[in-house]
């Protein structure tokens, strides 16, 4: 397995604002008695060479990189054959190329169904099919090709963009994530690069992106957290779940990814995982679950 | 112990058993080694920094990490801005900026401004910060910022900040509230009140490129 | 003359008591004597491209800012960048356009019903003139080179503008149709053919 990121587009900029002037216009004139900004000048290390036009590189079909990154935020899926998609994912695309939902393609075609085993997340995926240059982006995010060899990595379910349909998709035990298992390359976003850690090692459920080659985690309680904060409760402030008395704990051997911790955004997948497992549900408890969520977003509009 | 910045969204501090650091609640994005976190309530020593947080709103959650390990810190993928405090001037800035600093520096909380108590009203109505946190002491500190802060030198010169673009401050600047009038026509529809921070003097500002708040 | 020059995800304007064109509150600090004012909605094309931006929906408010100095210039963090201008036309979503150099000219330019659908409003902003104008997007932008028989299609979404001779369709083919209603996708694209450059962001958003 290749983690290909961190070294070209990992952003190392220690200054505290990494400027990258945009070439062509010279220095800016003197005569404000400002003097050049430290971190601002020095383009940071790993780019490659800087645009020569004004309005950034100018890209088509031949100057497009193959299955590689446009920038930190684009990669580019030279198309021949099928890709798996995340709906929402493309930016833009040279060539012939058909955007098809997953639902409609596995009736067709049964190799579909058999890679793509995961009901619960094939609604919000498509099936690219044709030849040309697709470019895709996510959210502004940080964009990474992943290489699996005969491997298997785990990685957050929000954060996955794309898939070689050479890979297989399976729901992880643990909500929110999915496993790929196989020989292919897919394609991951992450608020801000991708930092490898190696077990033992405790993360923040926000801040997780996924993880290879370790056994699934167990969840951490932070005792000391917990009292600290109900007695912190008692004597008049106000405890609020911030994430630190519960954690992630990896052990074994094995890579970790993390990423900045997002700001949540809403996996459709999670109503529909929570609701197939009402079903366990006897028809009281049922009622009683329904009155409490419609208490708690009664409170949460005040 | 300086904080190591892993990438311009994440640091990673070293804890050791003298070495204690406070950060933001629910900016431990994960830690290896044998390390607790605890919540403080309050900011800053002394009564003068708790009845100011109170009245100021400036009270920011915090947690001490205690213990030996190493834990990385960031916040909802906003950039971070290493700062190193050498005990002379203390670094001004908003509570909510701060990501993690070392336990050994002191915070308190300051009034900001000469504009005098009608502009404070105007001012904290229109949800600016009008007090700030004062970050003394030897030691490292890492701010929070939308989008990268990037500094702006001054030597006897004057420069106008947008209230909301402000990070903070380092060295021996004056900071003034303006109600920019020109400025209030152009903000006018629906953004209400726009005040200016005239900052003159000796030091370096940081400004970030947004004007978004957190 | 004032200079516009990107940094990243600032705008350097540089004056030297003449004027330039900013979106309003996009100032986030200045240097020098500076004065700022409400340059009203549309921010050029007089009255009646005022009235069509009014009717069109694409607003845009601007601001002159006059004097000497430097100002900064910036929108939530959004990535930066600088177009020359020499006599062309830019095309450009209007939400993007962070200043301008005096001497250019804005104006509303409808985009028929092609635009209703993209969700971006009923009209295009073109710029026109010798200058500079300055452009935010979420990550760097992307010019890419559409030609005959290299047709592009973009994202509704992460379409910026574009420059050249282009004429802009609507894809909304039976395989698009079957996304609808199935919540965010993208259920429309735009397809550029023609001879010019198209400009992308780096994000759906």
């Amino acid at each position: 397995m290749t983690y290909p990121p961190g070294t070209p587009y990992g952003e190392p900029q220690p200054g505290p604002y990494g400027g990258q002037p945009q070439p062509g216009y010279g220095q800016p004139p003197p005569g404000y008695g400002q003097p050049p900004q430290p971190g601002y000048g020095q383009p940071p290390p790993g780019y490659g060479p800087p645009p020569p036009a004004p309005t950034g590189t100018t890209l088509n079909p031949h100057t497009l990189p193959d299955d590689d990154n446009v920038n930190p935020y684009v990669f580019c899926v030279s198309l021949a054959g099928d890709w798996f998609m995340s709906k929402g994912a493309m930016l833009a695309y040279y060539g012939d190329v058909r955007f098809e939902a997953v639902t409609e393609y596995t009736s067709v075609q049964a190799w579909v169904a058999a890679r793509f085993s995961s009901p619960v997340y094939v609604q919000d995926w498509v099936v690219a099919t044709g030849r040309g240059k697709v470019l895709i982006g996510d959210r502004g995010f940080d964009l990474n090709a992943y290489d699996l060899d005969a491997g298997n990595l785990t990685i957050k379910a929000n954060n996955l963009c794309a898939f070689s349909p050479q890979l297989e998709l399976k729901q992880s035990i643990v909500p929110g994530f999915v496993t790929l298992i196989g020989t292919g390359k897919f394609i991951a976003s992450s608020n801000g690069p991708v930092i490898f850690v190696e077990p033992p090692f405790r993360a923040d459920p926000d801040a997780l992106l996924g993880w290879a080659d370790c056994p699934s985690p167990s969840v951490h309680h932070d005792a000391q957290w917990m009292t600290q904060n109900i007695r912190g409760m008692i004597s008049g402030a106000l405890g609020r779940a911030s994430g630190e008395e519960r954690q992630y704990d990896f052990t074994g051997s094995g890579t970790i990814l993390l990423q900045s911790s997002e700001v949540a955004r809403e996996d459709p997948a999670v109503l529909r995982l929570v609701e197939s497992q009402t079903q366990l549900l006897t028809n009281a408890q049922a009622g009683s679950l329904g009155q409490r969520l419609v208490a708690r977003a009664q409170q949460q509009q005040h | 112990m300086p904080f190591e910045q892993v990438n311009s969204k994440v640091v990673r501090a070293r804890v050791g058993p003298a070495s204690p650091v406070l950060a933001r609640r629910g900016a431990m994005l994960g830690y290896s080694g044998q390390v607790t976190f605890r919540p403080v309530h309050g900011q800053g020593r002394g009564i003068g920094g708790m009845v100011g947080a109170a009245m100021s709103g400036e009270s920011n959650p915090m947690m001490a990490t205690e213990g030996q390990g190493e834990v990385l810190y960031g916040y909802k993928g906003l950039h971070v801005t290493v700062l190193e405090l050498d005990g002379g001037a203390p670094l001004v800035c908003e509570a909510d900026r701060l990501l993690v600093h070392d336990a050994a520096l002191q915070t308190s909380v300051q009034f900001l401004g000469s504009g005098g108590i009608k502009q404070a009203i105007g001012g904290a109505m229109t949800g600016q910060g009008l007090f700030t946190t004062n970050v003394h002491g030897r030691g490292s500190v890492a701010l929070l910022s939308h989008g990268g802060a990037f500094p702006l030198q001054l030597s006897g010169t004057q420069v106008g900040v947008d209230p909301q673009a402000y990070v903070g401050h380092v060295g021996q600047l004056t900071v003034d509230l303006a109600a920019k009038v020109g400025l209030r026509d152009v903000v006018g529809r629906g953004s209400g009140e726009a005040f200016q921070l005239r900052i003159s003097g000796y030091g370096t500002v940081y400004v970030q490129a947004s004007e978004q708040k957190f | 003359m004032a200079l516009l020059t990107a940094h990243k995800r600032v705008l350097h304007a540089d004056l030297q008591g003449d004027r330039i064109r900013a979106a309003s509150g996009s100032m986030v600090a200045v240097e020098g004597t500076v004065d700022f004012k409400n340059a009203g909605m549309g921010g050029g094309g007089g009255m009646r491209a005022a009235l069509k931006r009014a009717v069109a929906g694409e607003s845009l408010s601007l601001m002159d800012c006059t004097g000497h100095g430097r100002v900064y210039l910036a929108r939530d963090a959004m990535d930066v960048l600088v177009v020359d201008l020499a006599g062309d036309t830019l095309t450009v979503e209007s939400e993007h356009v962070l200043a301008h150099t005096e001497q250019l000219r804005l104006d509303v330019q409808f985009a028929g019903l092609r635009g209703v659908t993209s969700g971006q409003g009923l009209a295009t902003t073109t710029v026109t003139g010798h200058g500079q104008v300055a452009l935010v997007s979420e990550g760097p932008v992307m010019a890419l080179e559409v030609a005959p028989g290299q047709d592009l299609v973009v994202d509704p979404d992460a379409y910026v503008g574009s420059r050249g001779q282009l004429s802009m369709n609507l894809v909304s083919g039976v395989s698009w149709k079957s996304l609808v209603g199935e919540g965010s996708g993208e259920p429309f694209s735009l397809r550029f053919t023609g001879h010019g450059l198209v400009l992308v962001q780096s994000s759906e958003r």
